[in-house]
């Protein structure tokens, strides 16, 4: 992980975060509670369980400039919604195939079960990603789409 | 154009000391479709509400963002401040600049740029929010009990107390449950009959309970406030509305020698019986396997081989030709209350189980357990209340009691603790000891856990005044020799291997969940774990809540309790119910799934995925009446608002009120170099 | 063929089927046939040149052929497949189509330019379908014919990408999918694309870019490929349709052996059994989740 003497000079990357609202969400408030400190390139968007996420959200969010996205629920049996993170799981395991397939690094990508009361948890997730990302620099490849012509 | 207000709140120096609340609110002031922005010292204050109602009637605001804290803290103040204000709450959104960044980041610079693209991300949502009314949905007064034990029977009696109706259900003959099996309970060594029964008539007896006895849920649909059971009464052979308990077919039967369950196996009954004499209902059950009248109709036989049962009925209400029939019950709330079983070691092995084949249980007719012992001291057992041994009816002068067998043993067991052995081997010791006073009783122990009111005076008192001997270890087999069981133990305090010659061995075997519990649960759509007991919904603030609203659980099906444990869930669980059912109507979050039936080409991906089978199918139709297609349709009452739906619906014809996919594209756009 | 073709007239004349589908020699090869008359069934032929899967006729969607009266369908093995694919989505009833199964021995990839059937010309997905005869049918007819010619061109290609490097991969697929046109005739052309509206249509919001822009050509082929996975009957009729010979074949197959590996899935012909991805056990694998 960067060191926050390195990180003052090195690249920022950001990265987006889709979390569910009943286990993720509620872990990344207990962090603050505690008032653990991490990377701020993260932004949440909140969703209320991970069975919601799309995989189109994350094309999306490298479309829109993400070097780097997040995918975190709530621990398997734990799901306030009983079975969506299983679920998600599925859709998750094959869509990542598919972009390491397709030649995105996957690295890029972060999926992490986080409960309630992981908030330690979930700094180490958002700074591990950060730090991660930040080696692999800009997602220029993807980002480069935009500007190519059909 | 959005005229969307933004109100960057300080928290005091919570949010302001890390976060420049003035630069957030200059920031968004500038952004596309915000009418208003301000900030303040404390937004959740009167005066920090009075000012977002002041905006909302003189900025004409048709959303709010609120920069502040997390949502699980304080949106629903905000939503009813905006309602206050004649705007929809559901306008009304918060961005979390608190515990998600001035909390969490020390550089001022960087946590005011994060704030203001955390409220610019929100504000794009809110663009895309549209006004939502609460769902209101009828109560059924009514509720069902899944469980005829003391837990059930509490649950029963109290609602029914309350003044709202009760629907018993019990799968056996008769209610009672496993502690209608008890001789005497801990810590105060009262018979437990002599408290259980009266509390078995009044149910029997209330006019706002209805008891179906020997009975099963068969299937279960609906959601809160409006569940619909179908309940299965299993043909009994006899007629509960003619029969008057009289007892004279139980008397008239030729099979005698069935094991009683009742007496755990240590006694007989016959093929027609009432399990024990004070059963609620008093109506006797034929046990078909057994009665010799069905066993040869079975086989094929078409004269009636016997018939002695009905020739002894004065009433006439033996009725071999009964059939299984179903009531349908409509009910607002669900109490399982299913209880427990023991592990019987070589009877039902939990999955992946193979352990304690070396205590001989089942092979040794001397090893015996927990509930046996009950039986064996009981004044209604088999044996009168005097402890005799099953093999040759001798009073055993030495008894073992083995402690956790399968419990606290992830190896070879269940990794959990059955909470209730300590106690009730404490008691055995001392029942045995007032009933053979020069007997020795020794008990093998882990540990002993006796956290309770009385409790650790109870185990006490078992060693120190009934001279009960405590060894700390276990016991790695034992055997048949001649007359006595040979006992090889080790004694991890002085470190020395012990062989006891016992007259008899009692097993503390593990406590598990009903079998079946997994179907009723799945039913019920409720979560179970690893072992089969219901998960609560919180451990710790919502104990006798499933995660399916409306469905509650008390008891030792929840996981292991003991009495008055599981009666205390019970009275929650039936004031959680009272106090659902002192609404008219059920107030409940617009956050559920629609389908556009336009769109929606019927592959129902959607039916598969939904935890709460909230998809129904409808079939749409030309005015000429053709079948047009068929397509999804959520109920609004049942649906829970995950969203699963959508993200599986390979169209997108599903959308989630709430997180719709236009207001989470806006948010993704919105965080855009 | 004759056994096919009396088969053919026999059901239009008692009138349990209004229309057979199944193949006849056109002016530029074989195309899908729709006789309707006892007396044209002499059209109907069946060799490895019928690559067609003509279940992509029995779509709710293709109303035009609702007043034709209940289809017999010629199916191969995997046409029975997306028969059994639009069956377990309630796409079709049972009792609203008549399968006829051909046994079959594999196709060419190239039926315009191939004159028999050789590891060269086989169809790709030829040699991983097992199915000589489909279980999922009313009558069976042909000869038992021998196993398809093999060639491993398929699998070498994903073994080859696979030990490549992300930035080769994404490399390759960059310039394979920059012939993209987004003419959407894969999707047209797939019996198991069935959307009333298609995602990628979706304009509000607008998920996939609908122009060939690079960055939406690569949304829509993500997209694509995340829809078939668990779902792809392996027919190749997106890559035939193709026409600027983008390998979408690749694609399916690698999500195929994805949900063959991690959840013991594989295509079938038996509609009872559930899709992978709608479905879950508690113990799929999560080595990828922290």
């Amino acid at each position: 992980m960067a060191t926050a003497a390195e990180s003052l000079t090195a690249f920022e990357p950001r990265i987006t975060a889709f979390v569910c609202n009943w286990c993720t969400y509620t872990g990344a408030d207990l962090a603050g509670t505690s008032r653990l400190q991490m990377a701020p390139n993260v932004r949440i968007v909140r969703l209320p369980c991970t069975g919601r996420i799309d995989p189109l959200f994350v094309i999306k969010a490298f479309e829109r400039g993400a070097d780097g996205v997040i995918v975190s629920g709530c621990h398997p049996a734990d799901c306030h919604y009983t079975a969506g993170n299983y679920h998600a799981r599925r859709r998750f395991a094959v869509f990542r195939e598919l972009l390491d397939f397709m030649g995105i690094d996957t690295r890029r990508v972060t999926f992490s079960w986080v409960s309630a009361s992981e908030g330690g948890k979930w700094r180490d997730v958002v700074n591990e990603t950060v730090g991660r990302v930040q080696a692999l620099g800009p997602f220029e490849a993807y980002h480069e789409l935009a500007g190519r012509q059909g | 154009m959005a005229r969307i207000g933004v109100f960057v709140c300080h928290c005091g120096e919570n949010i302001g000391r890390t976060v420049d609340c003035a630069r957030v609110a200059d920031a968004l002031r500038e952004h596309p479709g915000v009418a208003h922005s301000v900030d303040y010292k404390y937004m959740c204050s009167d005066p920090g509400q009075a000012l977002i109602k002041q905006a909302i009637a003189e900025k004409r605001l048709d959303g709010v963002v609120v920069a502040a804290c997390s949502p699980h803290m304080h949106e629903k103040t905000f939503r009813r401040a905006c309602a206050g204000a004649d705007l929809n709450p559901f306008l009304c959104e918060m961005a979390n600049v608190r515990e998600h960044c001035s909390w969490i980041h020390e550089d001022r610079a960087r946590a005011t740029d994060k704030a203001i693209d955390l409220a610019r991300t929100i504000v794009e949502k809110v663009k895309h929010n549209r006004p939502l009314q609460t769902i209101r949905i009828p109560v059924t007064r009514r509720a069902l009990v899944i469980g005829g034990g003391i837990a059930g029977i509490q649950a029963a009696l109290d609602i029914a107390d309350g003044g709202a109706e009760v629907v018993l259900v019990e799968k056996e003959p008769s209610i009672g449950g496993h502690m209608s099996q008890l001789s005497e309970t801990f810590p105060t060594l009262d018979c437990s009959q002599c408290i259980l029964t009266p509390r078995m008539v009044e149910v029997y007896q209330h006019p706002r309970i209805k008891l179906m006895a020997y009975s099963e849920v068969d299937a279960v649909s609906g959601y809160i406030g409006n569940f619909t059971v179908k309940i299965r009464q299993k043909a009994r052979a006899v007629d509960a509305s003619t029969c008057n308990g009289c007892g004279a077919c139980t008397k008239a039967c030729i099979q005698r020698k069935i094991p009683s369950e009742f007496d755990e196996r240590l006694g007989p009954r016959s093929a027609i019986y009432v399990p024990f004499p004070q059963a609620v209902p008093n109506t006797p059950v034929i046990d078909r396997a057994n009665c010799a009248y069905f066993k040869a109709k079975a086989k094929g036989a078409t004269k009636a081989a016997c018939g002695k049962c009905a020739e002894a009925c004065s009433r006439g209400a033996i009725d071999f030709d009964q059939q299984d029939s179903f009531v349908t019950e409509k009910v607002g709330a669900i109490v399982v209350a299913t209880g427990f079983q023991l592990y019987r070691i070589g009877a039902d092995q939990p999955q992946g189980l193979t352990g304690y084949g070396e205590y001989g249980y089942g092979t040794v007719p001397d090893v015996i357990d927990g509930l046996q012992f009950e039986r064996l001291a009981s004044a209604s057992g088999p044996t009168g209340g005097k402890i005799l041994r099953p093999s040759d009816g001798r009073e055993p002068k030495r008894i073992v009691f083995l402690q956790c067998v399968g419990s606290r043993d992830p190896a070879k067991g269940m990794a959990y603790c059955s909470k209730i052995c300590c106690m009730y081997v404490a008691k055995h010791t001392m029942l045995y000891r007032h009933k053979v006073h020069d007997g020795q009783a020794t008990v093998f122990y882990m540990d002993i856990r006796a956290a309770g009111k009385g409790y650790d005076e109870f185990t006490r008192r078992a060693i120190e005044e009934d001279g009960a001997r405590y060894v700390r270890g276990r016991v790695a087999r034992l055997y048949r020799d001649g007359d006595v069981i040979k006992v090889h133990g080790f004694d991890t305090l002085s470190g020395e291997p012990l062989v006891l010659d016992a007259d008899m061995v009692v097993l503390a075997t593990a406590m598990r969940p009903q079998p079946g519990i997994e179907a009723l649960a799945q039913k019920l759509s409720v979560s179970y774990d690893q072992h089969g007991f219901i998960n609560e919904a919180h451990p710790k603030l919502r104990p006798v809540e499933t995660n399916t609203a409306g469905v509650f659980v008390a008891g030792a099906c929840q996981a292991p309790r003991d009495i008055p444990d599981s009666v205390a869930m019970a009275s929650a669980a039936a004031s959680k119910i009272l106090g659902l059912f002192s609404q008219a109507e059920l107030e409940r979050e617009p956050t559920v799934a629609r389908v556009d039936t336009g769109l929606c080409s019927g592959c129902f991906h959607c039916e598969r995925v939904c935890p709460y089978g909230a998809v129904e199918r409808r079939e749409i139709r030309d005015r000429k009446g053709n079948l047009l297609k068929v397509v999804a349709e959520v109920n609004p009452g049942v649906c829970q608002g995950c969203g699963t739906c959508q993200a599986t619906c390979p169209s997108k014809s599903v959308e989630l009120d709430g997180f719709t996919d236009q207001q989470i594209w806006a948010e993704i756009n919105a965080l855009a170099l | 063929m004759k056994e096919l073709q009396e088969l053919a007239a026999r059901l239009l004349t008692d009138g349990s089927a209004g229309v057979v589908i199944g193949y006849e020699e056109g002016p530029r090869g074989v195309r899908p046939a729709f006789v309707t008359r006892p007396d044209d069934v002499g059209r109907l032929i069946f060799d490895p040149r019928c690559v067609h899967n003509l279940a992509t006729y029995l779509s709710p969607r293709r109303t035009h052929l609702k007043g034709l009266g209940r289809p017999a369908v010629v199916v191969k093995g995997c046409d029975a497949r997306a028969v059994a694919g639009l069956l377990r989505e309630s796409q079709l009833a049972r009792e609203d189509v008549l399968l006829i199964a051909v046994r079959c021995g594999g196709v060419m990839r190239h039926p315009e330019r191939h004159v028999d059937l050789r590891a060269e010309t086989v169809a790709d997905r030829c040699t991983s379908c097992d199915v000589r005869e489909p279980h999922l049918f009313d009558f069976v007819v042909g000869e038992a014919p021998a196993a398809p010619p093999v060639t491993d061109r398929r699998e070498a290609r994903i073994r080859e990408l696979e030990a490549g490097s992300p930035a080769d991969r994404w490399a390759f697929w960059q310039e394979e999918l920059s012939r993209c046109v987004r003419c959407h005739a894969c999707r047209q052309a797939c019996p198991m694309c069935f959307c009333e509206r298609c995602v990628a249509d979706k304009t509000q919001p607008q998920w996939v870019e609908s122009s060939a822009h690079p960055r939406g050509v690569l949304a829509f082929h993500l997209t694509r490929a995340m829809h078939q996975a668990g779902r792809c009957v392996d027919c190749g009729e997106c890559e035939r349709a193709c026409p600027a010979d983008i390998p979408l074949g690749l694609l399916n197959r690698k999500l195929a052996h994805v949900v063959a590996e991690r959840f013991g899935h594989h295509p079938s012909d038996d509609p009872s059994v559930p899709a992978p991805i709608g479905s879950y056990a508690q113990q799929d694998g999560q080595e990828f989740i922290l």
